[in-house]
């Protein structure tokens, strides 16, 4: 058994290519099931410092990012309250931040989003991403904290401390998502929101079955080249399994076109979202692939104008730390009227029956 | 990066020289893509690989 550790040996960033098991000597007992590794931290953290040092391309490929933190901040917005602490776990360029500061599209006149925002928190693995848009000027009109984290597995936050955690398009890269959603539960004060967009389900399936169907036909055999993601119906359970309280789940698709597959690819990369899957094919795709894959891909799923439609599914999902002042649902038994009453008065009477409550959102 | 063609936009440039050859691979494909077998459209895929090659060729 070799107990000598070299770690403290390797330079910093040497180290952080190495996967966790390589560095780590001393024994750990880890408590529950053990973790599944699906993604390569290392791998994620790699891409994601080589598509921020190349800082022209990679803003330009921050549409997604901004799009889905826009709508994010409209959901902020729908919550009647101040939040002086707020966190962004996995900030990405601190997209969340930047789009607190212009104001809405609904109300340009009522002046920034964030305005209800105290200080932002951005925690984010790669610091050149984190620290990309620094000199931008939106830095000096939101109080924002940039905070690179050494795993996105672990938030490194005393409980009770914030308000609201806040998540956009990063939790699909997190292995043990039970784990980091139950630790956001953990760190929220009580009574507080957790309001997460995650890419999911169907996201990119055009691609995924483009690839698939070249790699049967030019090689025989099928490989890994996109994640596999949550779908919506385990997200409801996973934030119940979290302790959070009150869950609101929504499904939103974001159609984009690409002239043809490799700048859907390239932009992915530019991201840094290109795949880093544990088990994936080491080295890039073959060309043989590729050229089949623009093939089926133009013809299986093209638009008739000769570009080619990336669907990213976004799964919001909001839940509510519990607390004793929080409204609860009755108990069993204890409704007044039947509600097949009410739904009939209004069938007859020729108005719009709204028997449902509409109860996550009426906070 | 500037002052630099990357590989990948030089393979898209002479892709896209073989529409006509790319349509017809995918349109073989489709035709029965619930049952791929490797090879199922080899006549096809050569003829799109011969255009690429072709067409890299020219620049």
């Amino acid at each position: 058994m070799n107990t000598f550790s070299i770690r403290a040996f390797i330079p910093p960033v040497t180290r952080r290519l190495l996967p966790l098991r390589a560095t780590r000597r001393y024994a750990v007992q880890s408590p529950g099931a053990p973790t599944i590794e699906i993604f390569s931290q290392q791998h994620k953290w790699m891409q994601k410092e080589r598509a921020a040092r190349d800082v022209e391309t990679s803003r330009r490929v921050d549409y997604l990012r901004d799009e889905v933190a826009s709508r994010l901040c409209e959901r902020i917005l729908d919550i009647n309250r101040d939040f002086p602490q707020v966190l962004d776990l996995g900030a990405n360029a601190c997209n969340i931040a930047r789009q607190l500061t212009l104001p809405s599209e609904d109300a340009p006149e009522a002046g920034p989003r964030g305005r209800r925002i105290g200080r932002i928190t951005a925690a984010e693995t790669s610091s050149s991403l984190l620290y990309r848009d620094a000199d931008l000027p939106f830095n000096s009109q939101i109080p924002l904290t940039r905070d690179v984290i050494p795993t996105s597995e672990i938030l490194p936050y005393e409980a009770n401390t914030f308000d609201a955690v806040l998540s956009s398009l990063s939790l699909h890269w997190i292995n043990d998502l039970p784990s980091v959603l139950a630790q956001a539960n953990h760190i929220l004060k009580p009574d507080a929101p957790f309001i997460g967009v995650m890419l999911g389900g169907d996201s990119l399936y055009e691609l995924r079955t483009s690839l698939q169907l070249a790699e049967l036909d030019r090689r025989g055999g099928v490989a890994t080249h996109t994640s596999p993601l949550a779908d919506v119906r385990d997200v409801g359970g996973l934030l119940q399994k979290a302790g959070f309280n009150l869950l609101t789940v929504d499904v939103d698709d974001i159609v984009v076109d690409y002239p043809d597959s490799f700048a859907l690819m390239k932009d992915l990369q530019a991201m840094g979202e290109s795949n880093a899957v544990v088990t994936r094919e080491k080295g890039p795709i073959r060309r043989d692939v590729l050229l089949a894959a623009e093939g089926i891909y133009r013809e299986l799923h093209g638009n008739e104008d000769g570009s080619l439609p990336a669907t990213f599914r976004l799964i919001y999902m909001i839940g509510w730390k519990a607390s004793p002042t929080q409204a609860k649902p009755l108990e069993r038994g204890t409704g007044m009227f039947s509600i097949k009453d009410y739904l009939e008065k209004g069938r007859v009477g020729g108005g719009e029956g709204e028997g449902g409550e509409n109860g996550g959102e009426s906070k | 990066m500037p002052g630099r063609t990357r590989p990948i936009d030089k393979f898209a440039t002479a892709v896209a020289n073989c529409s006509k050859e790319t349509s017809a691979y995918g349109k073989c494909i489709l035709a029965d893509y619930n049952n791929v077998t490797k090879d199922k459209c080899v006549t096809e895929f050569l003829k799109l690989k011969n255009c690429y090659l072709a067409s890299a060729k020219k620049r």
